[in-house]
């Protein structure tokens, strides 16, 4: 197994992230080519065409989602990047955003062109300073070259990028909530209908998009939407970015193709295994939001469906490995925590429930929990799932029951002995 | 596909037609089914953040929320199926957990929504066993509303309702997840003159009220259907009394008058009916005298001016059948003279009323005449006066110029004859509110039970003075038919059309 | 307070960037929160009831609009803060490589847990949920200078050398 580099094709290279560089490595090509030779209808065909599916964890396919923008609306439209990340254990969009900005700088055109937006927001969470000072300096070089702003390249098309950057909430990752959030509010996520595609951005169409989505866009405009489907396998074309982390030899971020391979030989490939050389414990495939697959799991194979039917998911990008060096009572209290930390506390079952699954975690993780507290953890986080405003409960559930219900022996070896 | 605007769907396995365009809470109401709801409300924007109204709809994946979801022809919608009655039970159970054993202290009791669905929705035991979430508690936030954070859902009703219908953006959110509590701009304090509706609409005891603030349990109390008489508007409220005692005021739905809403001032406005200071008998001659021997002495003091010419005042404060009363003795007497006091004063673009009375109209429509700002030089040998409940009086050199004083007060001043008045909560009787609109006023308390209602000590006194008077009314819905028939501008109304949310005069008013 | 008023109470160099920002969208407001970090560093690094009405009043919000986003992000500060910030990652990844040790190891060596400012004010401490580094785990933001691959070593040569 081999990585197949498209979008961290030139990221070693420093002068990648300058206008000079990308252009040098055949950047802008493929704006060239969509403002002068394509309509906008072209553009989201050709994504389509390509299979590709939102890189930022839900896996929505792109171009379907572009054609919920309404034709003919007289609103302003909007393109926000969703450059959020900050699901646990993803750590690649920052890659692209620190090494080749230009990349996801001229996918957010080519998608600003596809819908009729006029400006585009690139939401970067507040910690990555180096992110928006790098994105930030790659707008104003594209910007001077006319490759930012009014009739870009000599065409009728205009469009405005400009960095805003984030303050430290991960629910801010949430389509809505980012878009409350740069409406200048706390981020609150919204109640659906109406959807963002219609009513986002101070109520007009916005489409919100991953970088790494759009970043693949450049690429499916400049060499097609076929030669990407060509690439991965079918459900997960294309190559990508996946940060491989903990208790392993090499973390990194490697960008693969999908369907070549088991979970299992992409840790062991890239990331080297791990490093106690101790059996795998469990593997979150796609971040803390989903359910955890067992170390005697890992023989999926490597691709969205298949993870998906295996019970999981390859979510955002984040393989997150952990050895039997730490108790799976731990890991799940670590993740329960974080959720507390990061519910909005808009709606009652995510609110109270977080804080209650937390408390509950840390029993077990303190020796104490009571007989009958594995049973009502897996009830309180049913009455948590589907009930809530958005999928921040959901990401609760989802890897606190797969503990419950595949380390269930050493959650019960947490419960208290009664003393007699 | 129904037409006329209305739509098709079947509800717990019932069809139903109801309105286009409403959600399935509204909708479910016309089923006759409540489906529990804390955060939405029909006069405010949804916002989805409770999840109790959450119900199955066939078609849909997941349990949506029915504040959020609009009904279309051929929906088929569950509120009781058992995943409803689990998830409903599971809500319950989340806002409990962190919710305070308030309840032998909190003023909502009795009329708390958490109170309400724990009973019919929740598990009635308690499965969580670490400590609550500690927050502020007994928060002042001005004169009027005290806040209590622990107590708090977050379902932000008063949130909206500041922003969207009082206009003032006075209240937010502060911090993040169950930290999150309500906060008050600037000082801290609220100053919208419509603030004490958020009490109202706020589902449990986090918003309650200063005024009434441990007065009382709601189950000692009796209520009455009336209005409220501080201006011309005249919203529709329920009053609370105990012991013949008024307690509190709170509004009562009436989309034509008030919609759901009251200002603060006249949810206040109701010490003086308590007043231990009013007059509880007649005076004769500045001492005590039982109804007979006044209403005797008045009819003769009158009788005896009519040469001299009678100065009638009557008060925006009482009742059209009052005043029909007034007329008649006034017609009895050949009263020329007939005016009324009007006090006024500052209106809003909300319910607040410029005229500060609730009957100006109707004293305008039984034949007297507002108030000039010069009063002719005359001099009268009677005047019969009804003082207004506040805002305006005779000038002291006016009441010089008439050499008997016949006065209805609620409280004591200087008249040859003096009369108590009763308050509006005292009787029946109808009022013409702004736009034209007839109103019911209710009894609700018995301030003193010698005391008779003005309609009564009128229709004794012109039976005194016109041997031709015919039987009196017996009561004010008798008294309200013969005024009906009297004046042209009531039409057809009878009580029970104008029933307890009022009808409109036959004449409108050119502007309300 | 007007707006005028405002602006006198901040750097004409701030003014000038938050009305260059204002222009990048069609409603003032949407400027606020990348305004505020600006905002923040300008007055001593967190937000005192003064800053928050000044702020207010600049972007013609109420005050208590400004408080509840300073308390909602986690980058804001209600309270006055060190020298520097220091944030320590603890979600996940990081703890599976150790940054629970690294807590401790802070706690005991410069006397500080989660929110607070060491004695000689040099730097405020907090644990800090997943900072996006989870390849380099465990790290640390120091102001905005990323710490990653941390040692107790690293560590202390980072933080032993701040004043």
């Amino acid at each position: 197994m081999k990585e197949t580099r498209v979008m961290l094709e030139f990221a070693d290279d420093p002068a990648q992230r300058t206008l000079e560089g990308y252009r040098g490595n055949g950047g802008y090509q493929a704006l060239e080519k969509a403002l002068k030779e394509m309509k906008p209808d072209d553009v989201t065909e050709e994504v389509v065409k390509s299979g590709l599916r939102g890189r930022g964890g839900a896996g929505f396919p792109t171009g379907r989602k572009w054609k919920f923008v309404p034709k003919g609306n007289e609103k302003p439209k909007y393109i926000a990047v969703n450059a959020d990340e900050s699901e646990p254990g993803t750590c690649k969009d920052r890659v692209i955003m620190e090494q080749d900005p230009h990349q996801m700088l001229e996918g957010t055109l080519l998608a600003a062109y596809a819908v009729g937006a006029t400006t585009a927001y690139v939401y970067i969470r507040g910690e990555y300073m180096e992110c928006i000072a790098t994105v930030e300096k790659a707008i104003e070089e594209a910007r001077a070259a006319n490759l930012v702003g009014k009739n870009i390249l000599g065409t009728d098309f205009s469009c405005d990028i400009w960095v805003h950057p984030g303050a430290g909430a991960y629910i801010c990752g949430e389509e809505t909530a980012l878009l409350t959030s740069l409406e200048g509010n706390r981020g609150y996520p919204r109640i659906k209908p109406p959807f963002p595609a219609v009513e986002g951005l101070w109520r007009c169409p916005t489409v919100v998009n991953n970088v790494e989505t759009l970043a693949c866009v450049t690429h499916i405009i400049k060499r097609g939407g076929p030669w990407f489907a060509s690439l991965g396998c079918e459900g997960s074309t294309g190559t990508r970015l996946f940060g491989i982390s903990g208790h392993v030899k090499r973390p990194g971020v490697y960008e693969l193709e999908c369907g070549k391979g088991t979970l299992r030989e992409v840790i062991e490939t890239f990331a080297g295994g791990t490093l106690s050389g101790r059996p795998i414990q469990g593997v979150f495939p796609g971040g803390s939001s989903f359910q955890v697959l067992k170390g005697d799991e890992l023989d999926v194979r490597f691709d969205i469906d298949s993870v998906a039917k295996a019970g999981s998911s390859l979510g955002s990008g984040a393989i997150a490995v952990f050895d039997d060096s730490v108790r799976a009572v731990d890991v799940a209290l670590n993740v329960a925590e974080f959720y507390a930390h990061e519910s909005c506390g808009q709606c009652t079952p995510c609110r109270e429930g977080a804080d209650w699954v937390r408390n509950m975690l840390q029993r077990f993780a303190d020796g104490e929990a009571r007989k009958g507290d594995i049973e009502l953890l897996m009830d309180v986080t049913d009455k948590m799932n589907g009930t809530t405003i958005c999928a921040l409960a959901v990401a609760i559930v989802f890897p606190i029951q797969s503990f419950l219900r595949k380390f269930r022996p050493e959650f019960e070896a947490c419960i208290a002995k009664v003393t007699a | 596909m129904s037409g006329n605007g209305k739509v098709t769907l079947t509800i717990d396995g019932k069809e139903v037609s109801v309105p286009a365009g409403v959600n399935v809470i509204e909708a479910a109401r016309h089923a006759g089914k409540l489906v529990p709801h804390y955060c939405y409300h029909p006069r405010l924007s949804v916002v989805g953040n409770c999840r109790i109204c959450l119900v199955e709809v066939e078609g849909m994946p997941v349990p949506q929320i029915g504040c959020n979801t609009w009904v279309r022809d051929g929906m088929v919608v569950h509120t009781e199926s058992e995943k409803v009655l689990r998830l409903r039970e599971g809500v319950m159970e989340f806002l409990l957990i962190n919710h305070p054993l308030d309840c032998t202290i909190c003023d909502q009791a009795g009329e708390c929504k958490l109170q309400d669905y724990a009973v019919d929705h929740g598990s009635g035991i308690t499965r969580h066993e670490f400590e609550k979430t500690k927050k502020p508690k007994n928060v002042s936030w001005g004169d009027r509303v005290v806040f209590d954070s622990e107590r708090c859902i977050l379902c932000t009703r008063c949130v909206r309702f500041l922003d969207e219908v009082a206009g003032t953006d006075e209240v937010g959110i502060d911090q993040r997840g169950d930290s999150s509590t309500l906060i008050v701009k600037g000082d801290g304090k609220l100053t919208s003159p419509y603030q004490m509706n958020i009490i109202d609409i706020c589902p449990v005891g986090a918003l309650t009220s200063k005024d009434f603030r441990f007065k009382s349990r709601l189950w000692f109390m009796q209520f009455t259907h009336t209005i409220c008489t501080s201006c011309a508007r005249g919203c529709n409220v329920i009053l609370g009394s105990r012991d013949n005692r008024v307690l509190r005021m709170v509004p009562r739905v009436n989309p034509d008058v008030n919609d759901h809403w009251m200002c603060d001032f006249g949810r206040l406005h109701y010490a003086f009916a308590n007043d231990p200071e009013r007059l509880a008998a007649p005076r004769v001659a500045g001492k005590g005298a039982p109804y007979p021997v006044a209403v005797q002495r008045a009819a003769a003091l009158l009788e005896g001016a009519r040469g001299q010419g009678i100065l009638a005042v009557a008060s925006p404060f009482m009742t059209n059948e009052e005043l029909h009363s007034l007329k008649g003795l006034c017609d009895a007497l050949g009263v020329e003279d007939r005016y009324f006091l009007k006090p006024v004063g500052e209106g809003d673009d909300l319910l607040v009323h410029p005229e500060k009375c609730p009957n100006a109209r109707g004293a305008a429509l039984l034949g007297f005449a507002e108030a000039p700002a010069d009063w002719p030089e005359k001099e009268w040998g009677a005047l019969l006066y009804f003082v207004p409940r506040e805002g305006a009086d005779l000038p002291e050199e006016l009441l010089e110029r008439a050499k008997k004083k016949v006065v209805f007060a609620l409280r004591p001043r200087d008249a040859d004859v003096l009369v108590p008045l009763t308050t509006w909560i005292e009787k029946d009787g109808t009022v013409v509110s702004a736009g034209d609109r007839v109103q019911r006023l209710s009894k609700g308390i018995t301030f003193e039970p010698t005391l008779l209602t003005e309609r009564v000590v009128l229709d004794r006194l012109r039976a005194a003075v016109d041997a031709e008077a015919g039987k009196a009314a017996d009561t004010a819905a008798q008294a309200f038919t013969r005024l009906c028939a009297d004046v042209p501008a009531f039409g057809e109304l009878t009580w029970a059309k104008v029933g307890l949310q009022g009808a409109p005069l036959a004449r409108q008013e050119a502007s309300a | 307070m007007t707006v005028e008023e405002a602006r006198g109470t901040f750097s004409p160099e701030l003014v000038a960037r938050v009305e260059e920002m204002a222009k990048r969208y069609p409603h003032r407001k949407a400027a606020l929160i990348p305004a505020m970090h600006f905002i923040q560093a300008e007055r001593g690094g967190w937000f005192s009831d003064e800053t928050i009405r000044d702020t207010a009043a600049l972007f013609g919000v109420p005050d208590m609009h400004v408080r509840g986003i300073v308390g909602f992000y986690d980058m804001f500060h209600d309270a006055p803060v060190g020298k520097h910030v220091v944030r320590l990652c603890k979600t996940l990844s990081c703890h599976l490589r150790g940054a629970a040790k690294l807590r401790e190891h802070i706690r005991e060596r410069y006397g500080v847990g989660n929110g607070e400012t060491t004695a000689d004010g040099a730097f405020t401490f907090k644990c800090f949920e997943c900072l996006g580094h989870c390849a380099n785990a465990p790290m640390m933001l120091v102001d905005d200078r990323k710490c990653l691959d941390l040692t107790v070593e690293k560590l202390d040569e980072i933080l032993g050398g701040l004043r």
